[in-house]
């Protein structure tokens, strides 16, 4: 320690004297440089100060001590500037311990959501989710039962972040304690409804839309609590069409019906269920047009449907200059033969 | 043999006299400039503190000698309103006079120990310490 | 941007005028006005959005909010002056069933 207090003093001493006769940029440089090592030994602003006043005490001649008598006076002002400089360390510190427990949670949040592939003959399957932050308010969720009807639902929790994502996992568990609606989107619905009224905020609420799809008769099932229309894609016409739906958001009042639309699929249509990161992503500040989104899935229908989440993901982000401002979710389902 | 200076802290010219008398103590202890003036600095926040929220108080000033180990100590009491929560205040970025001042955790950064108590409605006690190296 | 609230307080009936965008940053603002006059007892509180035009999730919470109020508290919530995007907003949601929503400000009697 006293070594290494030696080792600076010589060094600054150095470069002060020769700053002192050259004036030279070089110099300058330097010392520009010697304040990282200065800041990597974790010398304090008053300490700089002190090893000023130290070596200059040797450089100049001050008969009357004047010039060096201020140099008492801007240490103890640079106390106070030690102190900030301090706090904002310990604070730096503090921001990183936050964004590791952040990173814990995140990595709870991603094993909420399913990890299983559909691997079903009738069907093709995608579904892409990116949080704005670390954590979602986005949630996604399917199944698929031993006859290969498939259940999928998208929902949407107010806000973003980590409140969002608290409330998130109570709809998972919640769906989870609901085996026997998971094929009846409307039914489902209505139960889930009245589990959200009781356990949210005033100010709070989910938006969700949920689908099944009958790999028999091809025929998507759906209801949806305030949620983004779906979009329907038909292959014969190379049209997409918003899928009407009513009903409340989930959470405002514990008994509210849902009603439940069926829509035909023939082989190459397909279903898009979006959150409000998808419409809502603005561009230059400007909102997206939906119109501009069906032309970017349009674009990428030739491929799997994982494929053409992942794309439209990716061209959005772009667009976007690769700064999200909501969570974004997209889940394809289309019918193959 | 060991000195010690009691400081009665009733208005901002208490406050200076115990940087005063503080600063002379720990130049006699042997501390540096830099050392001298962060106990100084100590010493003022922690009068600053009961000159603002308890009216009036002391700060105890005294030389320490223990096995061979040189040091200075402060000691504030009030009976003041006491501190309701501790743990916030000794939190960084809390502060509750909303000034930049150092507060309780620059205080404690400045010394080598910091010991708080304080009641409420009953007031607070604080000593700080730092040893001569 | 910012949210601007005007708020004309009558016996019977009290508007609340916005002027800007509800969202994330401006909902905390909105609730402190609102929620105080959806407490009080047999009130019609008006809030008018003619100036409007964006509201995000966090802000339509805030209106679902002061609905639960109003229906405690036994007074009625009138939301008037809404524009085709916010108003696209109120139905996709459902909440164009359970609020008194009001898209032209003349018909407003």
């Amino acid at each position: 320690m006293e070594d290494k207090k030696l080792t600076m003093y010589h060094l600054y001493k150095e470069m002060l004297n020769n700053y002192m006769q050259s004036k030279s940029e070089h110099t300058l440089y330097s010392a520009q440089q010697f304040s990282k090592e200065m800041l990597e030994k974790d010398m304090s602003p008053e300490e700089v100060v002190s090893l000023h006043k130290s070596v200059i005490t040797e450089l100049v001649n001050d008969p009357s001590g004047e010039l060096l008598d201020s140099f008492d006076l801007l240490l103890e002002v640079m106390i106070g500037y030690g102190l900030a400089h301090r706090e904002h360390l310990s604070l730096r510190d503090r921001q990183r311990q936050l964004d590791s427990e952040l990173n814990v949670a995140a990595r709870m949040q991603q094993s909420l959501l399913p990890n299983n592939k559909i691997e079903v003959e009738a069907v093709d399957f995608g579904v892409k989710s990116v949080p704005a932050g670390k954590m979602s308010g986005d949630y996604y969720h399917y199944f698929v039962d031993e006859h290969g009807n498939i259940g999928a639902a998208v929902a949407d929790v107010i806000g973003k972040g980590v409140p969002a994502a608290m409330c998130m996992s109570m709809i998972k568990y919640a769906m989870d304690s609901l085996p026997e609606q998971r094929l009846q989107p409307a039914a489902l619905l209505e139960n889930l409804n009245r589990v959200v009224a009781r356990n949210i905020d005033d100010d709070m609420f989910i938006t969700m839309v949920y689908g099944s799809y009958d790999s028999k008769k091809h025929q998507f099932h759906f209801a949806s609590a305030g949620h983004e229309p779906c979009l329907y894609y038909s292959a014969d016409t190379d049209d997409f069409h918003e899928l009407k739906t009513k009903g409340l958001v989930l959470g405002v009042s514990s008994k509210v019906r849902y009603e439940e639309y069926v829509r035909d699929l023939n082989p190459g249509d397909f279903i898009v269920l979006l959150s409000d990161g998808v419409t809502e992503c603005r561009i230059n500040g400007e909102f997206i047009e939906m119109k501009h989104i069906k032309q970017i899935i349009r674009k990428y229908k030739h491929l799997s449907a994982q494929q053409m989440v992942d794309q439209v993901y990716s061209e959005l982000e772009k667009i976007q200059e690769f700064q999200l401002r909501d969570d974004f979710t997209l889940l394809i389902l289309r019918r193959n033969v | 043999m060991q000195v010690h200076t009691h400081v009665e802290i009733t208005s901002e010219w208490g406050i200076v006299a115990a940087r005063q008398a503080g600063r002379k103590l720990a130049r006699e202890v042997g501390f540096g400039s830099v050392d001298q003036a962060r106990i100084t600095t100590a010493i003022s926040e922690l009068a600053r503190n009961i000159y603002l929220y308890a009216n009036k108080g002391q700060i105890k000033i005294e030389e320490l000698a223990d096995a061979g180990k040189r040091g200075i100590k402060i000691t504030a009491v009030d009976n003041g309103p006491g501190i309701k929560d501790v743990r916030r205040v000794m939190e960084d970025g809390f502060t509750t006079s909303g000034g930049l001042g150092a507060g309780l955790p620059g205080v404690k950064r400045l010394m080598d120990e910091f010991i708080i108590d304080s009641e409420l409605n009953n007031g607070t006690k604080i000593s700080a310490i730092k040893w001569l190296r | 941007m910012n949210l601007k609230i005007d708020l004309q307080e009558g016996k019977k009936e009290s508007v609340l005028y916005l002027d800007g965008e509800v969202d994330v940053y401006t909902a905390p603002n909105l609730k402190e006005s609102l929620y105080p006059l959806a407490e009080e007892s047999g009130k019609k509180v008006i809030v008018d959005l003619k100036n409007v035009n964006y509201i995000d999730s966090t802000g339509l919470g805030i209106f679902i909010g002061a609905l639960k109020a109003t229906d405690k508290s036994n007074s009625k919530l009138v939301i008037r002056g809404v524009d085709a995007r916010v108003k696209r907003l109120f139905e996709i949601t459902g909440l164009n069933e359970v609020m008194d929503i009001v898209s032209d400000q003349r018909e407003e009697v």
